[in-house]
């Protein structure tokens, strides 16, 4: 087991942020006789303001790739290269993670990457020079992940799966210290031991988060040997904050690479309904690849509680300082439908 | 591995698996884990190896009574339970057994305090009074780690029946059945969500059914649980689904076919348990 030490959290302080953290803080309210807390989901909004200090993304420049993909059947590979090209990404010599979503299943809709996606992805990373690339993911509600990858087709159509794959879940494991409060946070060791991991989210609506695209996508770097299924551990950090804390650790050697080729709308992560929007949205800079992804969802990034969080602290959301190459999001727009209780976050 | 038999395949797997330590990883030649060392020590027992096993197992028992999942992890988790179980099947008892018991006793999902209760019963989603077990202290109650909690704690029942016990064992299992999908299975432990029905999975309907060993009513459940057994892809599916139907003494079709993975040691073991001459009954529970 190796150990390692991080700087200190930058985000706020803990507040309930879910409806699990707000259950679990309103109870010791209850139990302390503290009157007065009346949050909910409509206080979201309120919460998780940053500290009045300098933040290191403030005056700085992001540039994020959105590329066209009408189909899966597309040439994927020469257009993922195009979008890493663009973003001067460098690879040669890197060890690669693969970090696509597959969380579930259902073959009625769209719920992780899509394997043409992946696939094309281990071929770029591969032919771009990296020393080695694996995929690796950790369910989050399924115990079985190799099932889940033949019933995604992964294992029966990346070839030789079984020895490129690491399942997060049940990885070795190493310590990260003062992760979300927490003394000491497990990550499995490919994650800690990668030299860049790329996030292969899809775009999709979330009914606790809004919206869950490359920084939410690292829920999946949470071992469930240690957290169980779900990895209820970030319910009780809560999910934005969680989020913010797993790219405070991981982002700085990250990469995005979002699936829209068809995205999920409505009552997402699971049980919404297919989304063809026909782009690959890529970028270095995690918060301002799921800002643009969200302006292309027709949702507004100000009022996604993470994003807000992650704003200047953990890279660029504001639109005038995020360099869109390719296509424009303007061209790429398509309205997702969200469920009632995100309606409010709807871009104007 | 041609004409031997499916017992046979994955026994010798596992023989050939073990780390020095006596200890199993997940995978091979990664460091040993709690859980498919107890069910690879269940798979061998009565061969040395299994003693090696529990001697690590051993090593790894907290100050508090319950036990930590690797030798990188400090606290104790719901790995408890099958360590107890293993005890058991075992037929051993000692004061660390104990311990193990009245650690698996005092762990309570996180959801059971006055505010939720309240909260549940105001909305009727759910009776946060039932108490589950969580997969680490501090967490929720799930169903896989209820599950185990309940086929343990009804094996300390069967040889010291004690209020405590039976209090904390209707509990567990009322909240099992307070948690089942519609469909009669259950998943991870949510029947919806916004108020949407969630289906149920293989194996943690396999999983409910162990914990619930001795109650009645079950039908739709064995139903559904026959049905998934048929369909489900997952090996680690099939082999749950075949323990706990064998667990409640209902003919089962016997596992045959080669490692779907050869390379994941816990599907190997729950397989070699899963088998006909397999070492399941170490999962037999029955209440006092």
């Amino acid at each position: 087991m190796s150990e390692v030490k991080l700087p200190p959290a930058e985000t706020g302080p803990a507040e309930p942020t879910d409806r699990r953290e707000f259950i679990a803080m309103g109870a010791a309210a209850l139990v302390a006789g503290v009157a007065g807390f009346t949050g909910g989901r409509d206080q979201k909004h309120l919460v998780a303001q940053t500290p009045a200090i300098a933040l290191p993304f403030t005056n700085q420049t992001s540039k994020v790739a959105i590329i066209k993909a009408a189909s899966y059947s597309h040439d994927l590979e020469s257009r993922m290269l195009q979008g890493l090209r663009e973003c001067k990404l460098e690879v040669r010599g890197k060890s690669v993670l693969l970090k696509p979503n597959f969380v579930e299943f259902d073959p009625k809709t769209c719920i992780n990457t899509d394997v043409a996606v992946v696939a094309a992805a281990l071929n770029v990373f591969r032919s771009l020079g990296a020393a080695s690339v694996v995929i690796g993911e950790g369910p989050g509600h399924r115990r079985d992940t190799f099932a889940m990858a033949e019933l995604t087709r992964y294992r029966t159509e990346i070839p030789q799966f079984d020895s490129v794959f690491v399942d997060l879940n049940r990885d070795d494991v190493s310590v990260v210290n003062n992760f979300a409060g927490r003394k000491e946070f497990f990550f499995p060791n490919a994650v800690m031991r990668a030299d860049l991991i790329v996030s292969l989210a899809k775009m999709k609506t979330h009914h606790w988060a809004g919206a869950t695209l490359s920084m939410k996508n690292y829920f999946g770097l949470v071992p469930g040997s240690i957290y169980g299924w779900p990895k209820n551990e970030l319910h009780y950090i809560g999910i934005p904050k969680s989020i913010v804390e797993l790219n405070r650790v991981f982002g700085p050697k990250s990469f995005a690479i979002v699936d829209g080729i068809v995205g999920m709308e409505g009552n997402g992560p699971i049980q919404g309904t297919p989304k063809p929007v026909g782009v690959m949205v890529m970028g270095n800079d995690l918060a301002a690849v799921d800002a643009t992804c969200c302006r292309i969802m027709g949702i507004d990034p100000a009022k996604v509680e993470y994003l807000q969080m992650a704003a200047d602290q953990l890279g660029v959301t504001d639109n005038t300082r995020i360099e869109q190459i390719g296509e424009t999001i303007a061209s790429a727009r398509s309205n997702f439908q969200l469920i009632k209780e995100f309606s409010h976050i709807r871009l104007a | 591995m041609a004409g031997r038999s499916y017992l046979a395949q994955r026994v010798d797997r596992l023989r050939g698996s073990q780390n020095a330590d006596g200890g199993w990883g997940y995978f091979p030649g990664k460091a040993s884990w709690l859980e498919p060392t107890v069910y690879a020590a269940m798979a061998l027992h009565g061969e040395p190896a299994a003693d090696r096993a529990r001697g690590l197992l051993a090593t790894w028992q907290t100050g508090d009574g319950g036990w930590r999942s690797s030798a990188s992890v400090r606290e104790a988790g719901w790995g408890t339970a099958l360590c107890v179980s293993l005890a058991y099947g075992c037929g051993e008892a000692s004061p660390a057994l104990d311990k193990g018991v009245d650690w698996l006793l005092q762990s309570v999902g996180a959801e059971t305090n006055w505010f939720s209760i309240v909260l549940g019963l105001i909305r009727r989603e759910r009776d946060f009074r039932l108490k589950a077990w969580p997969w680490k202290p501090g967490d929720s109650g799930w169903v896989e780690p209820t599950a185990h909690a309940l086929v343990a704690l009804k094996q300390a029942s069967s040889h010291s029946p004690n209020s405590a016990l039976t209090e904390r064992i209707e509990s567990g299992e009322a909240q099992l059945f307070d948690v089942r999908s519609r469909d009669g299975g259950w998943n991870y432990g949510a029947r919806a969500a916004l108020g949407v029905d969630l289906p149920s999975y293989p194996e943690t309907t396999a999983l409910a059914l162990l914990g619930l060993q001795g109650r009645n009513s079950l039908d739709k459940a064995f139903d559904l649980a026959r049905q998934q057994l048929q369909e489900t892809p997952s090996p680690l599916g099939r082999a749950w689904l075949t323990i706990a139907l064998r667990m409640h003494g209902l003919p089962v079709t016997d596992l045959s076919g080669a490692l779907n993975n050869e390379h994941d040691v816990m599907i190997t073991a729950l397989e070699a348990l899963a088998a006909a001459e397999g070492n399941h009954w170490f999962m037999k529970a029955k209440k006092a």
